[in-house]
């Protein structure tokens, strides 16, 4: 008797009428059945629509009719049927700007500056079956509110409904930078895996797509000019991303909500460099590595150069007018000094301009960043160009903070903006064992393994005082590709990299136990989708909200 | 003085890149250094009357590979520097299969599910420099496919020309255990047919010989037996998400005709809660809470092992079952017994008072029942360690007993006189290191850390085990037991980490890790050419470049 009563307990208290991830800032509903009509229509008020928003709501009606996703209960949705005849139906959805307000693109509104980025939108949906809407001041609010609108359906034998209608949302982004970091250096992903994972990152509203997309193993980019680099440093000549795969992923990331910020990463991890231009990489490919370099091959470039330091503002240029990005990443990590110390060419350019290797750097740093600066972007650099060095930055370079989120007040207290992007917390590669060789006892540098709850558990502004909390801007789950490639992206990175897209867009302090349904759901729904998020739990823990819990 | 150094030590790992990419490395080889190419018109000839079907299939699926494959050298360039050699090279237009005098001409299937320890696998594979006819012998049709496997593993491919750099090449080889198995969870979560049959695909290109299906747990019963189909009509997660007798005919032929032979796990007398939702009477505790009182993870349920009902119904439901697989393997679980379920439940409390039987007495008379049961069908009844470690079960002497919980473990097991398959969660669970799973819940997975490949690969069969015992071990498994796993990832958490052990079982133990490393980029490269998705386990630039990615290069 007493299950019995669990059971019907478990089931009211727990079971998630809506699962939207990331959960509105603010969200009413109701408890009336909608379905959607068979005819159901998404149109745009106004005149001058733009082409990026028209495609998004065909998207998003294709998706309602192919989700074909069953509640997440036991039965999946059979025990709702019995309310579909008494159910209104929904015939239209009504996407309008707010008063004032005039179209541009999703893509030039997501390309604009993180802080200038307008994200909110309100949502409604009656429960009478009279037209739902949504508003916004910008059409990049137009389209995070068709995520949402998109995560409210299910569906049974044929029927697409919600449970929960009405439904009213007020919602925008706690956090103007919500990104996911791709390494495509240490192992190469076609366009094919890269354009899904940004439709997946646009489902969970991450508008920033950080791309790792030359280190020291490979050099898959075309960059016009310095074609060079590819041609000798890509794994191969399949696998290389030309001007043509560039301008598609931009568009299709524009598309979605999402800005792509590239990275070239210098004057560290650059050993393939040398492939093209041996004179300009010191200790490339030296040995043993591991007194060069944090990780095979060795390789850095020679910054004291001054022909180097040109050449890399030129290169910088160049990428620079391939991405449209304000924000462009010159790295800036794991800068090995020791490869400088055995590397004559380096020690005889000090000498000659009487100048230590930190004021080189400094010198290196200010060039390729005001290069940058004259195509209009705002440099982006790893946590050590700060913390561990002694070069002048602007404030307003934002800083990526990796290597541990103890650094991140440190950076606060620098006065830079940053973006959250621990190890300890959102390493999405961390706990897969070493990968070096001829080393069967290691483990990987930054085990354990991160778990979504880890990373959901984050405080952005942990010993942050108020003003340095207005630096944080936000940010993300990285992957890492030493023991990644296509065939365990999306088992790696789905669906734990939505934990920090809810944790930046909903605000911290989230509840594990009452988002573990909701996350749940999403994955499904990834799924059904096309996109390989794992199983978090067993099906039946998946369909019985809280009955899994540690203390249930 | 570094940039003189650098073009040496370059050449210096260029010799290194010979090493055939065979896994399981066999026993005996050696190769030359001349290269070879396939004939446009190369075919594979079988010298046997009468020869049987699937060894046909098997060679069908061989020269598909061949064709197939495309996969080239992991050197820098992949093989196209081999090219010229490769035009001047010889090329071999047959290789002959031939079952040495007197050997019984049986099908792959019916080898591959003799008793474990009567299997013949070996073989003997010689290829020639000179392009003259290749042959491959073996006492068994069985011995003929793990011999084909070897040979798919010799060829590579770079414009157009599928070739070898390694010739003469003579193998001999043969397993050193004859259990070399995987084990998959189909309950936490489902996997349609199709997974399951690319997964026996991967398997036997590693020349694994058993595959253990863990078919149902508490969770779900996937499993339509004849007689009892209410269990998987009330117990699957969907009607959807149900292996029907079809479906495991199917498996077990396909699995059959790759040299596998199929272990079906009814785990009893815990791990059953699901039966419940068709027969409440014969489980205790079911979905109780907390659940943390009554099972080692949700949802609690266990047969009422006390009771005559229940364990008559457990002895007919394995009868039946064990008639949908033809091994002679069969588990029966029997691990994480929880004893205060029974404790709490009145039904059994009742039971017990009535036969005037302790629990562990029940116990035993539950387990011979069913024992016997399944015996009469012709199995030998597979069990977990607890059975003999934890629990006063009389155990027919040839019951074989898989040590899960610690390799620690496996000495006592020995020493009851058992034997034992390895499947030690300290060196070949799968599952380990990707986070707690139970919900409401910050936490590191139970078996922390990740097993790696090398981890694996260092394990000793042996270790602990006394000279006079050593017979007993038959081998071992990496398993995966999937609360986080499905078909979403399947292949990236197996592959090609499973091909560990499955060396570690055929070669031998006590291989070199450092070695291996090559071999195994190379394994996973050709899986991945196969469809199969195996992970990288370093930067392509590491796969091209043997050594360089060591610790200490």
């Amino acid at each position: 008797m007493k299950l019995l009563a669990l059971a019907v307990l478990l089931a009211t208290a727990y079971s998630p009428a809506s699962a939207l991830w990331p959960q509105p800032q603010s969200l009413q509903t109701g408890s009336s059945t909608l379905r959607l009509a068979p005819g159901f229509q998404i149109t745009v008020a106004g005149r001058g629509v733009p082409g990026d928003l028209l495609a998004a709501a065909g998207r998003t009606k294709q998706y309602l009719t192919s989700d074909k996703l069953g509640r997440l209960v036991v039965g999946r949705g059979a025990d709702d049927a019995h309310t579909f005849a008494a159910a209104k139906t929904l015939s239209r959805l009504t996407l309008s700007l707010e008063k004032g307000a005039s179209f541009a693109s999703i893509t030039n509104e997501a390309q604009k500056a993180p802080e200038e980025r307008d994200e909110a939108y309100h949502l409604v949906v009656p429960a009478d079956g009279s037209g739902a809407s949504i508003t916004a001041n910008s059409t990049l609010g137009l389209f995070r509110g068709l995520a949402t609108f998109g995560q409210l359906w299910y569906e049974h034998d044929n029927t697409v409904y919600t449970i929960s209608a009405p439904v009213t949302i007020a919602d925008k982004p706690a956090y103007p930078y919500r990104g996911f970091m791709l390494d495509t250096a240490r192992n190469y992903f076609p366009v094919s895996d890269i354009k899904r994972t940004l439709d997946a990152m646009s489902w969970v509203k991450i508008n920033q797509f950080h791309w790792h997309v030359v280190d020291s193993q490979s050099f898959p980019l075309e960059i016009p000019g310095f074609t060079d680099l590819a041609d000798k440093g890509a794994y191969s000549s399949s696998q290389t991303y030309s001007l043509a795969d560039v301008r598609d992923i931009v568009s299709y990331a524009g598309a979605r909500g999402i800005d792509v910020m590239v990275e070239i990463d210098t004057p560290g991890h650059t050993a393939v460099i040398a492939q093209a231009h041996p004179d300009f990489v010191a200790c490339a490919e030296a040995t043993p590595w591991a007194s060069f370099a944090n990780e095979p091959p060795a390789g850095q470039l020679r910054f004291v150069n001054a022909t180097v330091t040109s050449y890399i503002a030129d290169l910088f240029t160049a990428a620079a007018k391939i991405f449209p990005s304000t924000l462009f990443s010159t790295g800036g990590d794991e800068l090995n000094t020791n490869c400088y110390a055995v590397d004559t060419p380096t020690q005889a350019a000090l000498n000659a301009s009487g100048s230590t290797l930190e004021e080189a750097l400094n010198v290196f740093t200010q060039k390729t960043h005001q290069a940058l600066e004259a195509k209009g972007k705002t440099p982006v650099v790893w946590e050590e160009m700060v913390l561990v060095h002694n070069v002048t930055l602007s404030k307003d370079t934002p800083v990526l903070v990796w290597i541990s989120s103890d650094n991140v007040k440190a950076v606060a207290e620098a006065g830079h903006k940053l973006i959250h992007a621990a190890s300890d917390y959102f390493y999405l590669d961390c706990g897969g064992g070493g990968w070096v060789g001829d080393f069967p006892s290691g483990n990987s540098w930054c085990d354990p393994f991160k778990t979504w709850q880890r990373s959901y558990s984050f405080d952005p502004v942990a010993n942050l005082t108020d003003a340095e909390s207005k630096l944080v801007l936000g940010g993300q789950h990285l992957l890492w590709t030493e023991q990644s490639g296509p065939q365990n992206l999306d088992p790696v990175v789905w669906p734990r990299a939505a934990s920090s897209a809810e944790l930046f867009w909903t605000g911290p302090g989230g509840n594990i136990s009452a988002a573990l349904p909701r996350i749940h759901d999403l994955a499904y729904r990834f799924r059904q989708r096309g996109v390989n998020a794992i199983a978090l739990q067993p099906e039946w823990c998946a369909l019985r909200a809280g009955a899994c819990d540690i203390d249930a | 003085s570094l940039a003189m150094k650098l073009p040496a030590l370059l050449l210096a790992l260029a010799h290194l890149h010979g090493v055939l990419g065979l896994w399981p490395l066999p026993r005996s080889l050696q190769t030359g250094s001349s290269a070879l190419k396939l004939a446009s018109n190369f075919d594979i000839h079988v010298n046997i009357a009468h020869a049987p079907s699937d060894l046909g299939s098997a060679i069908a699926r061989t020269k598909s590979f061949l064709k197939n494959d495309k996969l080239g050298r992991l050197v820098v360039g992949r093989g196209t520097l081999d090219s010229n050699v490769v035009q001047r090279a010889g090329s071999l237009r047959t290789l002959e299969l031939s079952l040495a005098p007197g050997s019984p001409v049986r099908s792959i299937t019916d080898e591959a599910r003799l008793p474990i320890g009567t299997r013949s696998e070996e073989y003997a594979l010689h290829i020639p420099a000179d392009g003259f006819t290749a042959t491959l012998t073996a006492n068994s049709t069985l011995g003929l496919l793990r011999g084909l496997t070897t040979f798919e593993q010799l060829w590579y491919e770079a414009s157009g020309q599928v070739y070898t750099m390694e010739t003469p090449v003579s193998i001999s080889d043969s397993p050193a255990y004859p259990f070399r198995g995987f084990m998959l969870d189909t309950s936490r979560n489902f996997f349609p047919v199709s997974d399951i049959q690319r997964t026996l695909d991967a398997m036997s290109w590693v020349k694994m010989s058993q595959f253990h299906w863990h078919v149902t747990d508490s969770q779900s019963f996937p499993l339509e037996v004849p007689g009892f189909t209410e269990l998987a009509s009330k117990g699957a997660y969907a009607s959807s998400m149900v292996y029907s007798p079809q479906d495991v005919q199917d498996i077990v032929a396909y699995a059959g005709a790759r040299g596998i032979d199929v272990m079906i796990e009814i785990d009893t007398p815990g791990h059953t809660a699901i039966i419940s939702a068709a027969h409440p009477e014969h489980i205790a505790c079911a979905e109780a809470s907390p659940w943390t009182t009554f099972a080692n993870e949700p949802p609690p349920g266990q047969l009422r092992l006390a009771s005559p009902a229940t364990t008559n119904f457990t002895a007919d439901l394995l009868a039946s079952v064990a008639r949908m697989f033809p091994s002679s393997l069969m588990s029966t679980g029997g691990d994480e017994l929880n004893t205060e379920c029974y404790v709490q439940d009145p039904e059994t409390q009742a039971d017990l008072k009535a036969s005037g039987r302790t629990l562990e007495q029940a116990l035993d008379v539950f387990t011979r029942t069913t024992h016997a049961a399944i015996r009469a069908e012709g199995k030998t009844p597979a069990v977990w360690e607890e059975m003999v470690l934890e629990h006063n079960v009389t155990l027919g002497n040839d019951t074989v007993v898989m040590v899960w919980i610690s390799s620690a473990n496996a000495a006592a097991v020995a020493a009851k006189n058992f034997r034992i398959v390895h499947g030690p969660s300290d060196f070949f669970y799968l599952d380990c290191g990707a986070g707690e799973w139970v919900g409401d819940d910050v936490a590191n997975s139970w078996c922390d850390p990740f097993k790696t490949w090398q981890k694996s690969y260092t394990f000793d069969p042996q270790a602990n085990i006394s000279a006079s015992q050593a017979h007993l071990v038959l081998g071992g498994e990496q398993l995966l037991w999937t609360e986080q796993s499905g078909p979403e990832n399947l292949d990236s958490i197996v592959w090609p980490r499973a091909a560990s052990s499955t060396e570690v079982f055929w070669s031998g133990p006590g291989g070199n890790s450092t070695t291996a490393l090559p071999r195994l980029h190379d394994l996973a490269f050709r899986m991945r050419q196969r469809g199969v998705k195996a992970i990288p386990l370093q930067p392509l630039w590491c796969a091209l470049r043997e050594g360089q990615c060591n610790i200490n290069s």
